[in-house]
């Protein structure tokens, strides 16, 4: 039964609302303390109450107080909208859904609950539910066309193309006269109804949709992409050339188009007729690089010589610093890498040395001489071109040429790095950043390198630079703040070398956490950009959100996170309850230091909490914003205290082997924990996998190895039918290695010291890999490794 | 190297790339929202001729240009803004920055019918100013004395996009269009809704955050 109140307690309970809206929740809270005084159960009033609570950051009491309204009043609408709000508020939008929909079973009119339920569908990919949302919505309000326009997008999102076309269609043929040409929602609706056409596959009813109703759009860009596009597919060769040249003539940086209006001019392999319509445009636009530029992927023997020999004079006559980058990808072509680098070598000879006199710009990379030094030391430094004595000399002849600048600093300090000597690249690129300190990203550099050298506290006051002055806290919390992904990652991964896992976990879930930060930030457009009318790009968004932790940032992080807890769980802690392990020989004293800064840490961040929440004036000013939760754990203590390091490494597994399954790391990873934790189905899984993507990975031999003795040692306690699984699937496996032929992986492995093209980092794999096998190849491999790096450290 | 427009899966390289270069910095969500509210206005720069290395690799982003709309403009004027603008140290030279703007001030005129754009920039910075002033055309409005959050002043500089108007409608007078006038479009409805109130908040010019956490929906639960 509904709760009644007085008049006078309705008008105070609407004031509470407007209240809780406007934020006034001091306010608020006494004006419900009002009606509750007279009322106590009155549950709507509780309901709005632990709503205000919420809101000012109380949310166990919130929670608690919620519950009780929904005692007090279970037939409520409003107790169970505010109880959805707050399962929403914690993200947990499951129980938020349901909340919300026996708050709709309640009031089946409220657009407000259908509104906040769909949201939450939608951003929880419950694509059914939210097309039962849309379409009550569009019943209740028909005459608003964002209404149709969601109905679309939800069987669009379900998979509806058809349908979704058609609700637009049905919504256009309301209307009465067609819309102003100026009418931006409507201009985007069109677009987005012919691109629904054009993924049914439907081109010539595309074209026609776009020649017709399209004609006049704002997005001319969009309009002119997908004609041509529509054209290519229907085979109308001639008018997909001019479609092309037009949209070159708007933009001559795009590879794509070049490459599709040579494809509708039908001389794909026509070399001559490829590089006329190139030279075409290079002439018809002195400035453009991508005409110039792109040929050299085609061309060969003496026309890719007398090109690239142009190429190179413009672009080393100007000093353009990126020439080697641009050139990079034509050196898996070796007699183009060798080309190249003679060419170069002849415009040295050449005697452009000497012209140099434009003044110098601070830092910069100069033109002529120098830049072709520039260049050769960029060659030899190049993982297929390396000779890092060499580039070091032409990286001297250009400093030589030109002391100041930074990029020939960054250079060398690179080439540190590539001999294995991460201090004194370091100290280079310290020295670069000091020749421009106002440049962030030679800054950027500088900090990257003193985390490469361990030196996460110099890199820190390095970021400290650039970071915002005014952030409580200090740098570290402005890069968290900033979602400064790359540093963390570093920083992480520095700490991990050092044996910090307690820091490297840290930072490997701060990044998990931001991943999290930026799939719910999607939340907010669902709402708004069918507000703005924008639709394409919100479905493009969607679909990126789908697979966000795809992405590379993602897997580096997630990669390094499971190391760290491989460590962990194979050598376990000696007392167990601090985030530092022994390799570096710290000693007990130097963790009880940690441990003391850490609880200082925390005290001190607990009073500065306290006497924010004293200051009146500052209080809950920005709603929820202000109530940051104070991090009980900053140096990671507990995360390395773990005693269930493989069930946390889960939690970074999972997420790398849904998203990234072509990745061979990925696999390799998902096996290590899988063998550990003795699920021998999934870690069989994850070999196979890893196997089917390359089957001569030297960690994919190693693990068909220690799988074969995991299931020896383990085999009385498998389940008879999952043996049997294992048996058969196992036996898909290439060339199954008995633990006999362990002296010959082993010297296999030793042996990729001698590809040409190996580098510093995998040599380093390499040798922990030895290591952690306790092989007899290390000492040897130590010493030819040694011999390949000099100057490298850690073979020493 | 690719000049194209920005799509949202370009976003954590391209926050990269910001941070890396310049002080002011942005969350992700308010690059999300620009690439949602003005999907024609942003544009990157990829390096195409990187090896790819995994079956995940996303492009390489090494410039970027992200530009909005004024929502409430002060004046009345629709015109373009320039929110941050910048490229890679190791790929400068090539003209980026400056191919960027004009694919971004295109298509302001076109789809938004700005009248101008503006921006702002560091009055230290004299290779943006030489990029801005001289290459570009941009004129000099005033100085915002302390705009950023270090204290610098800053040029608040404008840019009129007449000339692009023109050619536009030179070009369909070619095309034998009735050449229906660009300059009102955009000018939606002028219904005040939540959205404004991230104008609202640019006013803290400390160019982070800038109140993307406005763009929360409000809770209006208790209509009852």
């Amino acid at each position: 039964m509904p709760q009644l109140l007085s008049a006078k307690e309705q008008s105070l309970f609407r004031t509470v609302v407007r209240n809780y809206e406007d934020k006034q929740y001091k306010k608020g809270i006494k004006a419900a303390d009002q009606i509750l005084k007279k009322n106590p159960k009155h549950g709507d009033t509780l309901a709005m109450k632990a709503l205000i609570m919420n809101s000012q950051g109380k949310t166990d009491e919130a929670f608690a107080l919620g519950k009780v309204a929904l005692q007090c009043d279970m037939k409520s609408h409003v107790c169970w909208h505010v109880y959805g709000l707050l399962y929403r508020a914690v993200k947990n939008f499951e129980e938020a859904i349901k909340a919300y929909k026996f708050a709709l079973r309640l009031e089946p009119e409220s657009q407000q609950i259908q509104r906040d339920l769909a949201l939450l569908q939608v951003q929880m990919r419950d694509y059914q539910g939210y097309l039962a949302s849309r379409r009550s919505m569009l019943t209740a309000r028909p005459s608003i066309r964002q209404n149709w326009t969601a109905l679309a997008v939800a069987h669009h999102l379900n998979g509806d193309l058809t349908e979704a076309e058609r609700v637009l269609t049905s919504y256009e043929e309301t209307l009465k006269n067609p819309p102003s040409k100026t009418d931006f929602e409507n201009s985007e609706a069109v677009m987005y109804k012919n691109s629904l056409i054009a993924e049914q596959g439907e081109y010539q009813k595309a074209l026609d949709h776009l020649e017709s109703a399209g004609k006049h759009n704002l997005d001319r860009l969009a309009v002119l992409e997908l004609r041509a596009t529509y054209l290519a597919k229907l085979g109308k060769s001639e008018d997909a050339v001019q479609a092309y040249r037009a949209l070159i003539d708007r933009n001559s940086e795009y590879k794509t188009y070049y490459d599709s209006l040579i494809e509708v001019m039908g001389i794909s392999k026509d070399n001559q007729a490829k590089k006329a319509v190139y030279g075409e445009y290079a002439e018809k636009y002195p400035r453009c690089d991508a005409a110039r530029r792109l040929p050299l992927d085609f061309l060969e023997g003496d026309e890719f010589r007398g090109a690239a020999d142009q190429y190179l004079h413009r672009m080393l006559d100007k000093g353009v610093p990126s020439t080697f980058a641009n050139l990079k990808n034509l050196y898996s072509d070796r007699p183009k890498k060798e080309v190249i680098s003679s060419l170069v070598q002849q415009y040295i000879d050449g005697g452009k040395s000497e012209a140099n006199e434009e003044p110098k710009r601070s830092g910069d990379t100069s033109k002529g001489a120098s830049s072709a030094f520039y260049f050769l030391a960029q060659h030899y430094n190049y993982y297929l071109s390396r000779e890092l004595d060499k580039a070091m000399d032409y990286i001297d002849k250009a400093i030589e040429l030109e002391p100041q600048s930074v990029d020939f600093h960054l250079t060398k300090a690179r080439i540190w790095k590539n001999y294995g000597d991460a201090p004194k690249a370091s100290e280079i690129m310290e020295y670069a950043r000091t020749l421009d300190t106002r440049d962030r990203h030679i800054n950027t550099k500088a900090a990257k390198y003193q985390l490469r050298a361990n030196d996460g506290v110099a890199a820190l006051k390095t970021m400290g630079m650039f970071t915002r002055a005014e952030t409580v806290g200090g740098p570290l919390v402005d890069l968290h703040d900033m979602q400064c992904v790359w540093f963390l990652t570093e920083d992480g991964q520095s700490y991990a070398r050092q044996g910090k896992w307690g820091l490297a976990l840290k930072r490997f879930n701060s990044i998990y956490n931001i991943f999290d930060v930026w799939q719910e930030d999607q939340f907010d457009f669902h709402s708004f950009s069918l507000r703005k009318g924008q639709i394409r790009a919100y479905v493009d968004m969607m679909r990126w959100e789908d697979q966000l932790r795809e992405h590379p940032f993602y897997t580096r992080a997630a990669l390094s996170a499971v190391d760290v807890y491989l460590k962990i769980h194979d050598r376990p802690l000696l007392n167990g309850a601090n985030g530092i392990s022994e390799v570096n020989g710290e000693d007990a004293a130097e963790r009880k230091r940690v441990a003391k800064k850490a609880r200082k840490d925390a005290q001190k961040a607990e009073r500065e909490a306290e006497a924010k929440k004293n200051e009146p004036n500052k209080a809950s000013k920005d709603g929820d914003n202000d109530a940051k939760k104070k991090d009980d754990d900053p140096d990671g203590v507990k995360l390395a205290a773990t005693t269930e390091p493989m069930k946390d490494a889960m939690k970074f597994v999972t997420p790398l082997l849904q998203f990234s399954p072509k990745s061979i790391d990925a696999q390799t990873a998902g096996f290590e924990v899988y063998i550990r934790r003795k699920k021998y189905v999934l870690a069989l899984k994850c070999l196979l996998a890893a196997s089917a993507l390359d089957s001569h990975n030297s960690k994919v031999h190693q693990q068909i190895v220690s799988f074969k003795l995991a299931l020896d040692r383990d085999s009385e306690s498998l389940a008879p039918k999952t043996a049997e699984v294992i048996k058969s699937e196992f036996k898909l496996l290439p060339a199954l290695l008995s633990p006999k032929d362990s002296p010959s992986i082993e010297k296999d492995i030793a042996s990729v010291l001698q590809l040409p093209t190996i580098t510093f980092g995998a040599a380093q794999e390499a040798l922990e890999l030895l290591n952690s096998w306790k092989s007899g190849e290390v000492v040897t491999f130590k010493t030819s490794a040694e011999k390949k790096w000099p100057k490298a450290k850690i073979f020493a | 190297m690719d000049i194209r427009l920005l799509k949202p899966s370009d976003i954590p390289h391209v926050q990269h790339v910001n941070i890396t270069n310049l002080p002011e910095n942005y969350f992700m969500k308010y690059y999300l929202y620009h690439a949602l509210c003005w999907p024609q206005l942003s544009y990157v720069a990829v390096d195409v001729s990187r090896p790819q290395k995994t079956p995940y690799d996303y492009p390489r982003i090494v410039g970027y240009v992200l530009a909005k709309m004024e929502e409430d403009p002060p004046d009345g004027v629709q015109h373009g803004h320039i929110t941050s603008l910048s490229v890679m140290r190791t790929h400068r030279r090539l003209g980026i920055a400056e191919k960027l703007m004009r694919q971004s001030q295109q298509a302001m005129v076109e789809t938004f019918g700005a009248q101008y754009v503006s921006l702002h920039v560091r009055v230290s910075n004299n290779a943006a100013l030489r990029l801005y002033r001289d290459t570009l055309g941009f004129k000099n409005e005033k100085i915002e004395a302390k705009y950023y959050a270090d204290g610098e002043d800053a040029h608040s500089m404008k840019l009129d996009l007449g000339f692009i108007r023109e050619q536009i409608t030179d070009q369909q007078e070619e095309d034998g269009d009735e050449g229906e006038p660009i300059g009102e479009m955009g000018k939606k409805g002028e219904e005040v809704n939540e959205d404004s109130r991230v104008e609202k908040k640019r006013k803290v010019r400390v160019g982070r955050g800038l109140g993307v956490g406005d763009l929360v929906e409000k809770n209006e639960s208790q209509k009852a």
